[in-house]
C-alpha cells in the first residue's frame, strides 16, 4: 500500500517534470523552428528554381545538371580544402604553443594573451582591408620587411599573383583566429590539475615530456572540440577572403562560401546576369553537405584514435 | 502547484520575448502627426545625401498638397531589401529603381508604369524630355515607362597626370589603343620603379577601360542581329591588353577602386580610366596633389570610334505598384524631377544633364571638373541585353583573367560563346527570359534599331 503511494507520487512528479521540461523548452523549439528549420526549408524549396528575387521560374532537374558541370564550383570547392589545410596546418599548432607558453606563471602573460586575442573582436572586413596594405606589393609593410631582413630582393605579389594569394589568405586566417583556439586550450590547461605535474617534476620529467606525456594527453578532450570547431571553421569563412582578394587572382582563392555568396547576392554582378538564389541555394545544400561529411569523417577518426590510445 | 505556475509564468515570458524579437518590425500604412499623407521614398544613392536631404526638408515645409517625403537611404544589398520590403507589405511609395534590372520590376508588376502620369504633366516634359529618354530594357518595356533618368554618368574616360606625361615627352593621349600601350610602357621605363605608365584596379578592371575600348571600336558582347551572345570580337582586344603585363607595364598591384584613386592622386602612375565620378574624387574626396590632370576620350583599335560607347542614366525615380497614394507618389517624383530641384542637384556635380532643356538651364561653370566630361555624340545608352541564369564566371572576370594571362584567350572566348548561350538558350526555354533581336541594328545608334523579343 505504502509502495503504491511511493509508486503514484514519483509518477505525477515525473509528469509535472516532463510538463516543465516541455514548457521551459518550447521557446527554444520554437525559435529553432522559426529561425533555422523554417529558413532552411524555404531554401530548399527553391533548388528547382532559377529565382532572382523578384521570379521564381520551376527549371527541374537543371541546377543540378549545372552544378555538376560548373567547373569554377568545383574548383573552389577544391580551394576550400587547401584553404582548410593550410589554416588547420598553422593555426591548431600556433594556438597550442601559444596557450603552453602563456600559461606559464610569468609576468605580463595576460597582456600578451589580450594582444593575441585581440585580432579576434576585429571585423574581418577590417582585417582584411588591413592586410591589404600590408601584403601591398609596391611599399607593403611585408615586403619592406622581408626585403629589409635581406630574406628577399624584389618585392613579392602577394595578392596578384596566383603563386603567392592562397600564403597570404592563410596568413590573415592564422592571424585572426588562432588567439581564439589559444583561449580555449589556456582554458583547457587550467583543469588539469597541479597535482599531476609535481609529481612529473618529482619523477624528473622535463618540460618537454610534460608537454607530451601529461598536457597534450589531458588537453585531448578541448583538442578534439578546437579541431572540429576549427575544422567546420575553416570550411566556412570566406569574409576576410572577399575583402582581401574577391576570390582572385585568377580565381585561385575563390572558396565555395564566396562563391554562393556571389551568386545570391549577385556581387559583381553585370548587367545581363543575375541573383541566382535557386542555384545558389543548391550549391549551399551541398556545401553543407560537404563541410558535414568532413565534420562526422573527423569524428570517426578521433573516436578510433581514441579507441587506440 | 505554485511552482508549476511560477513555470508557465517564466516560459511564458521567455516565449513572448523571444517571439517579440523575431515578430518585431514591420509597418502599415503612415500619416504624420499633423495629418499629412506620409509618402516613403528610398534610395540607394548616399554621395548626393546633403542635397537631396535639405530639398526634401524644404519640400517637406513648404508643400500645398499636404505631402510629407519620408526619404531613407539604403546604400547596401538595395535590390533584396526592396524586394523584401514588398514581399512583407512594407514597400515604399516612391523609389530610386535605375539600378535595378528591369525585367526584375517590370514582369514582376512592383513597379507601376508611369505612361499616364507622364503625359498629363506638361511641366515633367518640358524639363525631362521623357519621350526622348526611353531605352529599351532598361527603362521601358512593351511600351511602359517604369522611369526616367535626371542625370547621365559619362562613358569611361582616360584620366591622366599632365606634369608625367609631359616630363616622359608627351603631351596628349594617343587615339589608337596599341600607341597608347607604347606610351605607357615607355613612361613606366622612364619611372624605373618611382612611377608607372598605368594603373588598374581589381574591381572590375576590364570594364574601366578594355571593354570600353572594344565598344568604341565597334565590338559587344551580343550580337543584336541574330540574338545570341558573341565575343568572339574581344580577341584583338585581350591581345593588345596581354602586353600590360607581359611587357610588365602595369603598376604591380590591382587594389580597391579608392586605393588605386589614392595613388594616382599622388602621381603614382600616369594613367587612369574611369567615368564622370571621377571629377568629383579628384577635387573633392581625394583630391589630386601637386599636379595638372586632364581628361582625353579612350583610344580605339584603328584610332577611329566606329561603335556607341555605353552611358548609365541615372537618379530615376518609380511609384511602387503597392502604394495606397499613387497621386501623392507622382507629385513626389515631378518634385525630385522639378527644374528647381534639378538645377542645383546638377550644378553641385552629382551627375550629367539628360536633356537639353536642363543643360541649358544650368550654369555649367559651377560644375567644375565635370564639365571635361561632358557627353560625347557617340555616347548612347545599349539596348540590354537579356539576363541569364550564368553558372561561372563573367565575361568581364573571364577577361580579365585571359589579359592577366591565367587563361588563354581562345579558351577564354570559347568557354564564353558556350555559357552564355546555353544559358541564354535554357532560360528562354524555361520562359526566365526572352531573347533580344534587333534586326536593323546599328553599332553607332545601338539605341534607336527597333527591338523584338523572342519566346525561342
Amino acid at each position: 500500500m505504502k509502495n503504491k503511494g511511493l509508486a503514484r507520487q514519483i509518477k505525477k512528479e515525473d509528469k509535472r517534470d516532463r510538463r516543465a521540461a516541455i514548457i521551459m523548452l518550447s521557446p527554444v523549439v520554437i525559435l529553432l523552428l522559426i529561425c533555422s528549420i523554417y529558413p532552411f526549408l524555404w531554401m530548399f524549396r527553391y533548388v528547382c528554381y532559377d529565382y532572382n528575387g523578384f521570379n521564381a521560374t520551376f527549371t527541374g532537374t537543371r541546377n543540378f545538371t549545372r552544378m555538376l558541370s560548373d567547373t569554377t564550383f568545383w574548383t573552389s570547392v577544391g580551394h576550400t580544402f587547401e584553404y582548410a589545410l593550410y589554416k588547420l596546418v598553422f593555426i591548431i599548432p600556433l594556438a597550442l604553443v601559444c596557450a603552453v607558453l602563456l600559461n606559464q606563471k610569468i609576468r605580463g602573460t595576460s597582456v600578451f594573451r589580450a594582444v593575441y586575442f585581440m585580432p579576434t573582436v576585429i571585423s574581418s572586413s577590417i582585417s582584411g582591408m588591413i592586410f591589404t596594405f600590408i601584403f601591398a606589393t609596391q611599399n607593403g609593410i611585408l615586403n619592406g620587411m622581408l626585403m629589409g631582413m635581406g630574406f628577399i630582393d624584389a618585392p613579392i605579389q602577394w595578392l596578384t599573383s596566383t603563386e603567392h594569394v592562397m600564403s597570404a589568405v592563410t596568413i590573415l586566417a592564422v592571424w585572426g583566429g588562432f588567439g581564439n583556439y589559444m583561449l580555449y586550450f589556456i582554458t583547457g590547461m587550467n583543469v588539469i590539475s597541479e597535482d599531476v605535474y609535481e609529481a612529473a617534476k618529482i619523477d624528473g620529467a622535463n618540460g618537454i615530456q610534460t608537454f607530451f606525456k601529461i598536457t597534450l594527453p589531458m588537453l585531448s578532450p578541448i583538442l578534439k572540440v578546437v579541431l572540429m570547431l576549427a575544422i567546420t571553421g575553416a570550411f566556412k569563412d570566406y569574409e576576410a577572403i572577399m575583402v582581401l582578394t574577391q576570390g582572385g587572382p585568377g580565381n585561385r582563392s575563390m572558396v565555395m562560401f564566396l562563391y554562393i555568396y556571389n551568386l545570391i547576392f549577385g556581387s559583381g554582378l553585370t548587367n545581363m546576369t543575375q541573383p541566382q538564389i535557386g542555384y545558389g541555394a543548391l550549391l549551399s545544400v551541398v556545401a553543407a553537405i560537404i563541410v558535414g561529411a568532413v565534420t562526422i569523417a573527423y569524428q570517426r577518426i578521433a573516436r578510433k584514435l581514441d579507441e587506440v590510445m | 502547484m505554485r511552482n508549476t505556475v511560477k513555470t508557465i509564468l517564466i516560459a511564458g515570458l521567455i516565449l513572448v520575448l523571444s517571439l517579440g524579437t523575431v515578430f518585431a518590425g514591420g509597418s502599415g500604412e503612415k500619416e504624420s502627426t499633423d495629418g499629412k499623407i506620409v509618402i516613403e521614398a528610398w534610395t540607394e544613392d548616399r554621395h548626393d545625401m546633403e542635397y537631396v536631404e535639405q530639398k526634401v526638408a524644404e519640400y517637406n515645409a513648404t508643400n500645398t498638397d499636404n505631402i510629407q517625403i519620408n526619404l531613407s537611404i539604403i546604400s547596401d544589398n538595395y535590390r533584396n531589401m526592396l524586394q523584401m520590403a514588398y514581399s512583407g507589405g512594407t514597400a515604399p511609395d516612391v523609389a530610386g529603381i535605375n539600378s535595378i534590372p528591369i525585367n526584375m520590376i517590370a514582369d514582376t508588376g512592383i513597379a507601376m508604369p508611369l505612361n499616364d502620369f507622364i503625359a498629363a504633366s506638361e511641366e515633367y516634359q518640358k524639363v525631362n524630355d521623357p519621350y526622348n529618354q526611353i531605352y529599351e530594357g532598361t527603362n521601358s518595356k512593351n511600351g511602359n515607362i517604369y522611369w526616367i533618368p535626371t542625370g547621365m554618368r559619362s562613358g569611361v574616360r582616360v584620366i591622366y597626370n599632365k606634369d608625367l606625361l609631359a616630363q616622359c615627352g608627351y603631351t596628349e593621349i594617343p587615339s589608337k589603343l596599341e600607341d597608347y600601350i607604347d606610351m605607357a610602357k615607355d613612361i613606366t621605363a622612364q619611372g624605373q620603379s618611382r612611377f608607372y605608365g598605368i594603373g588598374f584596379t581589381n574591381a572590375s578592371p576590364f570594364e574601366r577601360l578594355l571593354e570600353m575600348s572594344a565598344e568604341m571600336s565597334g565590338i559587344y558582347y551580343y550580337d543584336y542581329v541574330n540574338g545570341r551572345f558573341d565575343f568572339s570580337g574581344y580577341k584583338p582586344i585581350l591581345e593588345q591588353g596581354r602586353r600590360f603585363f607581359t611587357e610588365n607595364i602595369a603598376y604591380p598591384d590591382q587594389q580597391g577602386v579608392d586605393n588605386m584613386r589614392a595613388l594616382f592622386s599622388v602621381g603614382m602612375f600616369a594613367l587612369w580610366s574611369n567615368a564622370s565620378q571621377e571629377a568629383a574624387v579628384f577635387t573633392e574626396q581625394i583630391p589630386v596633389q601637386g599636379f595638372e590632370w586632364g581628361v582625353a576620350e579612350v583610344p580605339t583599335l584603328t584610332g577611329e570610334v566606329v561603335g556607341a560607347l555605353e552611358t548609365t542614366p541615372s537618379k530615376g525615380w518609380g511609384i511602387i505598384s503597392s502604394t495606397k497614394h499613387p497621386e501623392e507618389a507622382w507629385k513626389v517624383i515631378e518634385f525630385f524631377q522639378s527644374e528647381d530641384f534639378l538645377k542645383g542637384y546638377l550644378e553641385a556635380g552629382y551627375c550629367l544633364p539628360s536633356t537639353d532643356y536642363m543643360a541649358s538651364v544650368i550654369d555649367s561653370s559651377k560644375t567644375g571638373r565635370l564639365a571635361d566630361f561632358a557627353l560625347k555624340p557617340y555616347e548612347t545608352v545599349y539596348p540590354k541585353p537579356p539576363a541569364v541564369n550564368l553558372s561561372g564566371d563573367d565575361y568581364r572576370t573571364v577577361f580579365w583573367n585571359a589579359v592577366m594571362g591565367y587563361v588563354d584567350i581562345d579558351t577564354a572566348i570559347e568557354d564564353l560563346n558556350t555559357r552564355y548561350n546555353e544559358a541564354l538558350d535554357a532560360d528562354v526555354a524555361a520562359g526566365s527570359a526572352t531573347r533580344l533581336v534587333i534586326k536593323d541594328y546599328d553599332p553607332l545608334h545601338p539605341d534607336q534599331g527597333t527591338p523584338e523579343y523572342l519566346t525561342e
